[in-house]
């Protein structure tokens, strides 16, 4: 019965693992050849390959695990998708509901543990509350701001017959979806916007998932008000734009941050202006006037920055609502824009390609000049995600893939492989430091075994790099826990996965090894041994004000 | 600097203590197994802290009123209407803060049988008598029952349960 529900919600990918306490739902699942499950080797593997498959195909992942330990083995992927706002459905096996509360064996209270980092979720005692709870979970997993869904489900309910599927229906009269745009607050915002003589928009993931990014450009070129992205909303403004700021946030480019500490009017869309992207807060956008925010989640609103004007609605819908009432812009830009460009050409991006060490930039800069923004990037967490975010200039949306909001190390390798499952057509690119590679690395077998096209870009600086550059930068310059000299050697580890592996150490070698990566099907990894004290920049000190952005030294 | 300065809140219910981080709020819910533990969770996740809770069912079937009385915390005073309203399993969030209300508590307490008379004047209710004292129970809003603890000590209190608040908007 929950395989069929799963069918008639056009689930096509399942990533899980069985266990005792969802033997019922494997028994009948070579029943259902519709339903391709991908058997992963750890639960959290499985909840990042959903998340992947979801970022990157726009359908919501699928995720089963049996219940205790393989349950619980998911709550660090279901967080990350909370956080990040993705569509997913996780189907948890529980005991049989006349044994929950006695301490039965594999028992874990699922709902308690992961009530925090779910948009909802249900046990499941009775065979008649099924349909309606596997309908209602894909419902609001995918409707207003998206998120997780567990269902946790009995093995009694799951081995119980039902005479008749009953019909679908959703009987949720607590569910409240924002979709509408109040008109009148739309006038208001495109106004201040269009009367500002400093305005910049930031654009967040909110943008992505509504779909807005015609409306934001159509709005920002109106307007003719510069745009910078968060981390997540990377891609809603193509990079190469003449009124692309590039990205925002304690670690975004120079000139973004100076034309957000100097705006006039601020509007944030689709995003949570979290403390990455204000740095200290009592000195984020200390000039703005009028801060406008535009969001579905009404409890965005004022959570950190309260809004002069609001509007709790879909993005592009709001977007949509606004363009018409931008009108002629009073100010002169001349004037901003040309600023911006001055601040553009003071602080560029750059990187130390002069002391003979390979760069982590430019094996970035390669991939981007193969990939021509064709291809899927999927990044972990710390350098290697900054790195990958400021170095490739994504022109479309959901080229970056990201844990951004929680930031999860592993999260790159398994989201990289339900990303493939999602857009077999495009290429992807996996992008990790050695830390975070390690955590998940058993799901290179699930590469191997689907040969599946996933190309691993290892930024490997024996370290926990960005821990080790806070700690030279912020903590007194105390290394402490985070050599990385001890680890396998990648090259021998993808041999006894089964997959080609490269190790690169000279900057001549990085074309070689990306044709050599390319020429082969299938998975492929490339160990970049890259200089270990190669850097982030900018970088916002911490508990400092994004003014106070440092940049990278002007080397020689 | 950046103004953060929160929308115009009513004035709060009078609470001893932080009198201006309580907010009243009044929500439906649905029955569940798990709607008390997502209730509680939002508000533990959220930095806020229960001054005062009380449930019980309403007039529609399947569905219970929980009444809060909530320390918003460093978090803007609305964002605990917001947070609970994300919630699937609440229907219905009422902010009653600083509104006209009717707003109770209910008082049991066991005191010595010859002390009563200064009690019953204040309004109290004999719900039993017995050979180590006399229970009785009484209602009122949250000053009046504080009153009432007071009274009591005088008394000689043997045992005292008290609700939380109970609160209805007034509609006169």
């Amino acid at each position: 019965m929950i395989l069929e529900a799963l069918e008639r919600e056009g689930v096509e990918y399942i990533f899980g693992y069985p266990g005792g306490a969802n033997l019922p739902i494997y028994q009948h699942l070579p029943e259902h050849p519709n339903l391709k499950h991908i058997l992963v080797r750890h639960e959290q593997g499985a909840a990042h390959m959903a998340d992947g498959y979801a970022r990157a195909s726009g359908k919501p992942g699928v995720v089963f695990a049996t219940s205790g330990p393989g349950a619980l083995n998911l709550v660090t992927g279901l967080c990350t998708a909370y956080m990040d706002s993705v569509p997913m459905i996780a189907i948890t096996g529980q005991v049989v509901s006349t044994q929950v509360g006695r301490d039965a064996f594999q028992e874990s209270d699922v709902i308690g543990a992961t009530s925090s980092v779910t948009k909802h979720s249900y046990l499941v005692t009775r065979i008649d509350q099924l349909p309606r709870v596997i309908h209602e979970a894909f419902h609001i997993a995918t409707t207003g701001r998206p998120g997780p869904v567990l269902i946790d489900i009995c093995k009694d309910v799951q081995q119980a017959d039902a005479e008749r599927i009953t019909p679908q229906y959703l009987d949720l009269p607590g569910y409240k979806l924002n979709g509408h745009v109040n008109l009148d607050q739309a006038r208001q915002a495109a106004q201040a916007l269009a009367g500002a003589e400093r305005p910049v928009i930031l654009a967040g993931h909110g943008v992505l998932l509504s779909h807005a990014e015609r409306e934001l450009m159509q709005l920002s070129e109106a307007a003719a008000a510069p745009v910078g992205t968060t981390l997540l909303g990377i891609g809603a403004f193509p990079v190469k734009h003449p009124l692309s700021l590039h990205m925002t946030g304690f670690m975004g480019t120079g000139w973004c941050l100076k034309a957000v500490q100097n705006a006039d009017v601020l509007m944030m869309v689709g995003m949570r202006v979290d403390d990455r992207v204000t740095a200290k807060l009592s000195e984020f956008a200390p000039n703005v006037k009028t801060f406008i925010h535009v969001d579905i989640d009404e409890s965005e609103m004022g959570k950190n920055v309260r809004p002069h004007i609001e509007l709790v609605a879909d993005a592009r819908l709001a977007l949509e609502a606004m363009l018409p009432h931008v009108g002629k812009v009073q100010a002169d830009r001349g004037n901003w824009l040309a600023q911006i460009d001055e601040w553009r050409e003071e602080h560029p991006l750059r990187y130390r390609h002069s002391n003979g060490q390979l760069q982590p930039q430019d094996v970035l800069i390669d991939m981007y000049r193969r990939a021509k923004s064709e291809a899927i990037v999927v990044a972990d967490v710390g350098q290697n995600q900054i790195w990958a975010a400021l170095w490739w200039n994504y022109d479309r949306p959901g080229l970056f893939i990201n844990s951004g909001g929680s930031g999860t190390m592993g999260f790159a390798l398994p989201a990289a492989i339900g990303a493939k499952f999602g857009r077999p057509d495009l290429p992807v690119w996996c992008v990790a430091g050695e830390g975070g590679f390690v955590m998940t690395a058993q799901e290179l077998s699930v590469a191997v075994e689907h040969q599946l096209d996933v190309k691993i870009v290892l930024l490997n600086n024996f370290s926990l790099g960005m821990v080790r550059q806070f700690q030279d930068d912020f903590y007194g310059g105390v290394r402490s826990q985070v050599d990385l000299t001890h680890m396998p050697d990648f090259v021998k580890l993808c041999e006894a996965y089964g997959l080609p592996a490269l190790r690169v150490e000279k900057f001549e070698d990085i074309a070689p090894s990306f044709d050599a990566a390319e020429r082969t099907k299938g998975p492929f990894l490339i160990d970049f041994r890259i200089d270990p004290e190669a850097n982030v920049y900018p970088i916002v000190p911490l508990g400092k004000g994004l003014n106070e952005f440092r940049e990278a030294p002007e080397y020689a | 600097m950046l103004e953060m300065k929160p929308k115009p809140a009513a004035a709060p219910l009078p609470v001893k203590g932080k009198e201006t981080r309580i907010r009243v709020l009044s929500l439906l819910v649905e029955d569940g197994q798990n709607t008390l533990t997502k209730v509680s969770g939002v508000i533990r996740r959220r930095g806020f802290h229960v001054r005062g809770i009380s449930v019980g069912p309403s007039r529609q079937p399947g569905r219970s009123r929980i009444t809060l009385q909530i320390d918003h915390g460093h978090a803007e005073a609305d964002q605990v209407r917001k947070q609970l309203e994300r919630l699937v399993e609440v229907v219905e969030v009422e902010d009653l803060t600083g509104d006209e209300v009717h707003s109770r508590e209910l008082i049991v307490a066991k005191v010595a049988a010859s002390e009563l008379e200064a009690l019953l004047q204040r309004g109290a209710k004999v719900l039993s008598t017995g050979p180590d004292g006399t229970t009785v129970e009484f209602s009122g809003d949250a000053d009046e029952v504080g009153d009432f603890v007071n009274e009591l000590a005088r008394h000689g209190i043997v045992e005292v349960v008290r609700s939380g608040p109970v609160v209805m908007r007034r509609t006169e």
